[in-house]
């Protein structure tokens, strides 16, 4: 290993993963304009309205978790890059859980039928929630990186994590 | 490293106080200077003109021969460290000294390896994840020496840097300031009115009163040959005793005493026989004999020494460090005489010394 490599992984003994935990941040950001962007919904049924209940539910668990990870992640602790790629699949499964389901539905709202999402907004919604998720998996692939080049740079060293 | 030159340099602020007259000041290549002197009497104002924190008003200040009197501070090369440390709280030790690297758009790896460099150094490295407040004052002042070690400035410069740290802390500290010194042979300015530090850390001081130099030289020089009752009651503890005196046939004759002089001393108070002088003698220049008689007030044991406080036949006061254990009571009478004698101008408060007129 060239002089260079050992001091970039040196490096990493004092100073924090502030890319992996940048992108949890990241991902957390286009989560809220997911969040914002659902909120332009016609919603005139019960049905809807517990779909886009549970989302702004699990809206709040994800800001919670993505930000955990983001500090986490930040420590190099591996742990934190696994959730961080559940969170992803998670993120990917919801396209087709509310913004698919309501993606050109009708309700009756005042006995006129109007579209519950339009295509527009659902390609903004369904876009937000890759990117991400697309976030949270490059952030948690850096961290995982990151940390196992970091636990085996302090096993050559003789030092713990 | 870097020599340094201040030629007449002036402070006078904007309401017109005059803080700093005349300073002139050669700093040889890897020499450590200490500015000491009491609270107000301008080392600090003085340092942070070199370090260009304050506007020079008069005089110029030359680094390796190069005019940088109106260079901004941060063009210097010059890295002080401050009383208060002056630390980022939110940051870790490792991104405290890399902080300045990091504002230059160094390298990462090269700033690594300073970090660590100057870390060892200061035997920091095993607190380099640690934040400012989870390490002691002593730990916090190499942190702030640390952070002027990575840039590896022409000067370094400290503005009475163990002034917050207690006395047991302040004299390690000390010694480690001494080590980096010899270690870095780096040339260095130190503030300080402590004037034990003064005296173990400089290879010369510039002791300092009221804006004006009053002397520049060694430390045995400063304590030995004072060059005027300021410096002789400033340097060393504790302070020398003065008595008004009288130069007559071939004494010293003075409230309530009467001292013979030596053939040298006869020779330098010549001009001034008949004459009243200010004599200055050290404490530890007190000793036990058969000249002076002292009415003990006040006993103090040192341990090695004990500090008698007495007065003179005249009333005059006088403070005696004699050598060894002694238990003298409030009344009791001990005879001393002075090993050493200072004679100083009583109006001008100059020392006198060989070939002096009055």
């Amino acid at each position: 290993m060239n002089d260079d490599k050992l001091t970039r992984l040196d490096r990493m003994r004092y100073t924090k993963n502030t890319l992996a935990s940048g992108l949890a941040l990241l991902a957390i950001l286009f989560d809220v304009f997911f969040f914002i962007s659902i909120y332009e919904s016609n919603v005139g049924s019960w049905y809807y309205n517990i779909l886009m209940g549970a989302s702004i539910l699990y809206n709040l668990i994800f800001l919670l978790a993505a930000f955990l990870c983001s500090e986490g992640i930040k420590n190099y602790k591996i742990s934190y890059a696994y959730v961080m790629i559940v969170l992803g699949i998670i993120q990917l499964v919801r396209i087709f859980i509310y913004p698919v389901t309501a993606h050109n539905s009708t309700v009756i709202i005042q006995e006129q039928a109007v579209t519950v999402m339009e295509t527009p907004q659902f390609i903004r919604c369904a876009l937000y929630l890759v990117l991400s998720a697309a976030c949270l998996f490059v952030g948690a692939f850096v961290g995982m990186t990151r940390s196992k080049q970091l636990s085996a740079h302090l096993k050559a060293l003789g030092l713990t994590a | 490293m870097a020599e340094l030159n201040v030629q007449h340099v002036d402070k006078i602020y904007d309401n017109n106080v005059q803080a700093v007259f005349d300073f002139n000041l050669d700093v040889k290549d890897g020499e450590l200077i200490v500015l000491v002197g009491p609270s107000g009497c301008g080392k600090s104002t003085t340092l942070r003109m070199i370090a260009g924190l304050e506007d020079i008003s008069r005089g110029k200040l030359l680094l390796d021969g190069k005019d940088i009197t109106q260079t901004p501070a941060k063009d210097r090369d010059m890295a002080m460290v401050f009383q208060s440390y002056a630390l980022y709280g939110h940051m870790t030790i490792y991104e405290n000294m890399a902080f300045s690297l990091t504002l230059r758009k160094e390298n990462p790896n090269v700033i690594h390896k300073k970090v660590l460099a100057a870390a060892e150094i200061l035997g920091l490295t095993s607190q380099l994840n640690k934040k400012p407040s989870q390490l002691s004052g002593g730990q916090r002042q190499r942190v702030a020496m640390g952070r002027s070690i990575v840039r590896n400035p022409k000067v370094f410069l400290f503005d009475e840097p163990l002034s917050n740290l207690d006395a047991k802390l302040r004299g390690a500290t000390r010694r480690e300031i001494l080590l980096l010194h010899k270690r870095l042979q780096a040339t260095m300015l130190y503030v300080t009115h402590d004037q034990t530090e003064a005296l173990t850390l400089a290879d010369r001081i510039v002791c300092m009163s009221m804006g004006h130099v009053q002397q520049v030289g060694t430390p045995l020089e400063l304590y030995d040959a004072p060059a005027n009752r300021f410096v002789a009651s400033f340097i060393g503890l504790p302070p020398m005793n003065f008595f008004s005196a009288t130069v007559r046939e071939g004494a010293l004759e003075g409230k309530g005493f009467r001292v013979a002089l030596s053939e040298e001393e006869k020779g330098i108070l010549l001009p001034y026989a008949g004459k009243e002088i200010d004599l200055g003698v050290r404490p530890e220049d007190v000793i036990q004999g058969d000249e002076i008689a002292m009415n003990v007030f006040s006993n103090e044991n040192l341990g090695m020494n004990t500090l008698v406080h007495g007065h003179l036949g005249g009333g005059e006061k006088v403070s005696a460090k004699l050598r060894g254990w002694y238990d003298y009571k409030n009344g009791d009478n001990v005879n001393v005489a002075f090993a050493r004698k200072h004679f100083f101008d009583k109006e001008s408060g100059v020392a006198i010394r060989k070939g002096a007129k009055a």
